[in-house]
């Protein structure tokens, strides 16, 4: 739009996706019946708390594995068993979870 | 990145200025979920400040562990949290605030003091020769 010229349809995709929640919970903030309770004020637990724990580990995982995958031509073989010992680590703590029964949907 | 410079002083100040405001609405909101909300904010700051210093990687895995995976563990153990027993009584200073209150300000101070003066240029850890793209 103003700055950065070949990014135009990256910052309508940003605006948009923006928006449309803006405008999802406006509406819905006008339209929906206001009820107060105490109900609503209790602890609310979704049950996807063990999911965003691992979650967590896998996308640190995953971020440093990034630069490794862009630059895996020019890295030797050294490189590539070094980044496999690094998976291997984060398979140890996925066995670990999974023993443990974070994987579980119920 | 490669911005006008009044653009990029713009943009540096809005985004300290957003920074500042969300670090104070973390600690002064008396609304849990509100106080997470807005640690979310400053987090999204931090990654425009990278974004700025043309470290486009260390400002997307910013926004995706620490926005997107950290603070969304956060906000799950805020729900943890029972609205009932917000404390609705006015915030007073204790002793211990007052010397909080002064050891954060020098540390500020001289944090503000000894940046500028240090030449960062000096600092080399590697040198060209160990450059693996050629």
């Amino acid at each position: 739009m103003f700055l950065l010229h070949e990014y135009d349809i990256f910052w309508t995709f940003l605006i948009i996706a923006s928006l449309i929640p803006i405008l999802v919970f406006w509406i819905s903030g006008l339209l929906a019946p206001v009820s107060k309770g105490p109900e609503k004020l209790s602890s609310y637990e979704s049950g996807y708390y063990m999911f965003a724990l691992v979650f967590v580990v896998f996308d640190v995982d995953t971020v440093f594995l990034y630069p490794w995958a862009m630059s895996f031509d020019v890295l030797g073989l050294s490189v590539f068993i070094e980044a496999f010992i690094f998976v291997l680590i984060l398979v140890v703590g996925l066995v670990y979870a999974w023993r443990k029964g974070a994987l579980e949907w119920s | 990145m490669d911005l006008p410079g009044p653009i990029h002083e713009i943009l540096v100040l809005f985004g300290g200025f957003v920074l500042l405001l969300g670090g104070l609405g973390v600690v002064l909101l008396t609304n849990p979920i509100y106080s997470a909300f807005s640690l979310g904010l400053v987090l999204v700051c931090m990654s425009l400040f990278y974004f700025l210093l043309n470290s486009y990687f260390v400002a997307v895995a910013q926004l995706l562990i620490y926005v997107g995976a950290i603070n969304v563990l956060i906000i799950f153990a805020v729900m943890f949290v029972n609205g009932l027993e917000w404390s609705k009584d006015k915030n007073s200073w204790t002793i211990g605030d007052g010397f909080t209150l002064l050891v954060c300000i020098t540390i500020t101070f001289s944090l503000m003091t000894t940046i500028p003066d240090t030449s960062w240029f000096g600092i080399l850890w590697t040198t060209r020769s160990n450059q693996i793209v050629e």
